[in-house]
């Protein structure tokens, strides 16, 4: 059982990703819908970031450490624009949140 | 803006490396979550070759370990999944002047690193963009394939409380800052994660998609002011 259901979720993540990228091979995109798409990647990892520090039932569970910590990387990627240094700067910052609380 | 490297497989290569970071405390989760749904390590780890999606894999063991039936656990996952449907949708003008075999095979490396480097890295050439987004993928995979089979083989060896968990939100916040290198578009990150949060409670992750989905149409809807 186990089993079918690994296989049965790899070909339906795989379908997700393939699906319109086939479909749309031949498809002449209108400006507007490629303006659309423009938004697609800096909400998604927005959407990301808060769906992790949110429980399944909808909880957020970020503490001081935890905002300090993205805020400073976001500010360290900014800045920066790499994304080893944003990674070092919000773990230390996190991290030295944590142990002061 | 865009730009084509001259050596794309190898710049592929080391632009994923610095993103994995943030999922090798992930393989371990997955080690645990495995071993807790007492699922044997051989089968819990081929789901890596298979599915080829952290959250994904994570998702359907859990829900498995709950004691979840085949039909929840799969269409629970693949929900949490679901926004790769928009990277589908999203890299489909680049897919459009390339071979068909990479068609098939992209899709199967498009994951959430991988979307994001391509959007952060424009490459114009189909060529260079081709052999940097393999290469980044596969350098993925390869390290996906490998750090699971530790986590599933090691089991919970990092102490939870040092939370390197938390490396994960902290690599997204600092790809979204990337991605957002507008201030229109960081409008839309600030939309989206408000969205995230009002729309959380609702089952399987769901909320996030939704979330984005109404992001993308009001920043499409709303009047343009910032023309490059």
């Amino acid at each position: 059982m186990i089993a079918i259901a690994i296989i049965l979720t790899g070909i339906g993540s795989y379908a997700m990703r393939a699906f319109f990228i086939f479909a749309l091979a031949r498809y002449t995109f209108p400006p507007v819908l490629l303006r659309a798409l423009e938004y697609v990647a800096p909400s998604v990892m927005a959407a990301l970031v808060i769906s992790m520090m949110t429980t399944p039932e909808g909880e957020l569970v970020a503490g001081s450490a935890e905002c300090a910590g993205l805020i400073c990387a976001a500010l360290a990627a900014r800045y920066s624009g790499n994304h080893i240094l944003a990674l070092i700067a919000g773990m230390a910052v996190f991290w030295g949140v944590t142990w002061f609380n | 803006m865009n730009t084509t490297p001259t050596r794309p497989a190898l710049r592929g290569c080391l632009d994923a490396l610095p993103l994995f970071i943030p999922a090798l405390p992930f393989a371990f989760v997955f080690g645990v979550v495995v071993a807790e749904a007492g699922i044997p390590t051989w089968l819990g780890w081929s789901s890596s070759p298979i599915i080829f999606g952290g959250a994904i894999q994570v998702t359907l063991f859990t829900l498995i370990g709950e004691g979840a039936s085949v039909a929840a656990a799969v269409s629970a996952a693949l929900i949490v999944g679901a926004r790769h449907m928009l990277y589908s949708v999203t890299l489909a003008p680049r897919f459009q002047n390339q071979p068909s075999w990479f068609r098939w095979v992209g899709s199967y490396v498009l994951i959430d690193q991988v979307f994001v480097l391509s959007q952060i890295k424009p490459v114009d050439e189909p060529a260079a963009f081709r052999r940097y987004f393999l290469a980044a993928g596969f350098t993925f995979w390869t390290l996906w394939m490998t750090c699971t089979a530790l986590g599933v083989a090691l089991g919970p060896q990092i102490p939870a409380h040092w939370r390197l968990d938390f490396a994960a939100p902290v690599l997204f916040v600092s790809l979204m800052m990337a991605a957002s290198n507008r201030p229109d578009k960081l409008g839309a990150a600030a939309m989206a994660m408000a969205l995230t949060y009002l729309l959380a409670p609702l089952p399987n992750r769901s909320g996030m998609l939704i979330a984005v989905v109404i992001t993308v149409v009001i920043m499409l809807l709303s009047p343009r002011k910032v023309n490059p």
